[in-house]
């Protein structure tokens, strides 16, 4: 056989297959809008299934995108002790900022002190009748920024430190609560992606489930397909398109809702992280999540039939096993 | 064509459907197939088609042994098959036209060549004025053409057709058993099951008789008064 009639038909064999296919996909998208209520039913079931792990990674995405990283959360409040004076102070300070390069330093002297506690408590002249200031002097120390677990280090490196320091009484952080946040944050990951597992077994199930009936209420089509030489792969065929279309609407679905509901809590939701003096922009799905969840949910409806009609084509034994009996 | 040597099967359960069945058709003789119903005959064709296997000797179809060829040829071996059916075995929810065209379907033909050769299939069996009905508004008759439409709208060299004329009348019959005798004046080799003995002897063509399972008898043309 020479190159040219090699290729021709190999040609042909690929442009009988992409007819082939193209039958399938009219036949399943025809079966899909003959039966809109069914259909509609289905895919509102997937599309639920998908928004609930897809609805906790947007709000997880949101929740990381609030400013965490802000210097005064990590910042480390180190106070003297009393009668230590600014040059021991200053002296500590360019240890500091020599072994630990922090993100921002700033110092705070007794009478500072007391001028801003007059002023804020509004205690006012009952502070006259104190003989001396009773305030050390204090010194608010930031590490420089970083990501979560940095930051993290950072203080301990921090404290650890200031800890062996003679001329300290105290170091104070409100590290904890960050690092709190931080853990619940990286549960909630996990969660997604347990979510992301069990859903997607679901969305498997519901579509082979559905693919099942239909491909039992379809069974003389199929024996009558066969009989007539279709192989495995041809009675397969619109099957895995429907499965892929019901995929495709659920996931089309999951995205709206993610969308509706952004919109419907998208004002609460502002006015309350405004509270922690955020500011605070709403993060939706971008452009390539979505495109993510379609392709995903459409994987997820043809594997579904797959695995539907396989079971089914298996128990026909048309154009399955013809065993020697 | 065909050809059976010494071919036995047994359906799982221990009931005996055929019996040391030996014979040999040529390429493009029309030959029935005749016997009492449980005779045997259906499962015959069944063997031709790869829709069963036997259990003991060898079914060559076109020089294919299907005793041996794997599960996979199925589909070829019936795509090379031409069937027609008591029951017509028609998609009710489509229409004619759609229904003939299935073998070419799957054989992945050009829109336009399936359209071209539906409509010579259907010109062929006399309904091309029916292409866009639905099966169920046609009448028995009508329904059989055009499961015959769609046997022939391939061309495959080998037409095997179970009891065609199982519910018409006489009439129809013969204008239907005609019909077999042209496409088989093409070179088609035709297999017809049948108990319609009036009409087999008419057509003055071999005649194979199965009884339990055996072949009873093998008479040829010539010897059909």
């Amino acid at each position: 056989m020479n190159d040219v009639s090699l290729f021709s038909r190999i040609g042909r064999r690929i442009r009988a297959w992409s007819r082939q296919h193209s039958y399938s996909f009219f036949s399943s998208l025809g079966v899909i809008l003959k039966h809109k209520t069914g259909t509609l039913m289905t895919v509102l079931v997937l599309g639920i299934a998908m928004f609930l792990p897809l609805g906790l990674y947007v709000t997880l995405n949101n929740l990381d995108n609030v400013d965490l990283r802000q210097d005064e959360w990590s910042a480390v409040t180190v106070f003297f002790k009393p009668g230590i004076d600014g040059t021991e102070v200053r002296r500590v300070a360019n240890e500091l900022q020599q072994r630990f390069e922090p993100g921002s330093m700033t110092l705070i002297s007794p009478e500072q002190g007391m001028a801003d506690f007059r002023s804020a408590s509004g205690f006012g002249d009952s502070l006259e009748i104190l003989d001396e200031n009773p305030l050390p002097w204090v010194m608010q120390v930031s590490p420089r920024s970083g990501s979560t677990d940095q930051l993290e280090s950072r203080v301990a490196e921090l404290t650890a430190y200031l800890d062996t320091v003679n001329s300290v009484e105290l170091t104070q952080f409100d590290y904890k609560w960050l690092q709190r946040l931080g853990r619940l944050l990286d549960l909630g990951q996990a969660a997604v992606t347990l979510l992301v597992a069990l859903f997607g077994l679901a969305v498997v199930v519901v579509v082979a489930n559905t693919i099942r009936l239909d491909v039992a209420s379809r069974a003389e089509e199929i024996e009558i397909l066969a009989l007539v030489g279709a192989g495995n792969a041809f009675v397969r065929q619109p099957f895995l398109y429907t499965g892929l279309w019901y995929g495709l609407m659920g996931g089309f679905i999951a995205v709206v809702l993610i969308a509706l509901a952004m919109f419907y809590l998208g004002g609460p939701l502002g006015l309350l992280l405004e509270t922690y003096g955020s500011a605070f922009n709403m993060r939706g799905l971008e452009g390539y999540h979505a495109l993510w969840v379609l392709a995903g949910g459409a994987l997820l409806g043809w594997f579904g039939a797959w695995i539907a009609v396989q079971r089914y084509l298996r128990k026909l034994r048309i154009g399955g096993r013809l065993g020697r009996s | 064509m065909i050809r059976f040597e010494r071919v036995s099967k047994v359906y799982p359960g221990g009931s005996r459907a055929l019996a040391d069945v030996s014979f040999d058709i040529e390429r493009g003789s029309m030959v029935f197939l005749t016997g009492h119903s449980g005779a045997g005959k259906s499962t015959l064709l069944r063997l031709v088609m790869m829709l069963e296997r036997a259990s003991r000797g060898n079914v060559f179809v076109n020089g294919l042994n299907l005793s041996e060829a794997p599960d996979r040829l199925a589909p070829i071996v019936r795509r090379n098959t031409g069937m027609i059916f008591q029951d017509h075995k028609l998609l009710k929810d489509k229409t004619v036209a759609d229904n003939v065209a299935l073998p070419l379907m799957i054989a992945g033909l050009k829109y336009a060549d399936i359209r071209k050769r539906v409509r010579a299939a259907l010109d062929k069996v006399g309904l091309l004025s029916k292409v866009s009905q639905m099966p169920l508004a046609l009448s028995g008759g009508e329904q059989q053409r055009v499961g015959i439409a769609r046997a022939i709208v391939s061309m495959p060299p080998l037409l095997l057709a179970d009891e065609p004329t199982g519910n018409l009348d006489p009439n129809l019959s013969r204008e239907l058993f005609a019909l077999f005798e042209e496409v088989a004046a093409q070179g088609v080799t035709v297999l017809i099951a049948s108990h319609d003995l009036d009409l087999i002897r008419r057509m003055h063509k071999r005649v194979l008789v199965l009884s339990a399972g055996r072949l009873a008898d093998d008479i040829p043309a010539r010897n059909i008064p």
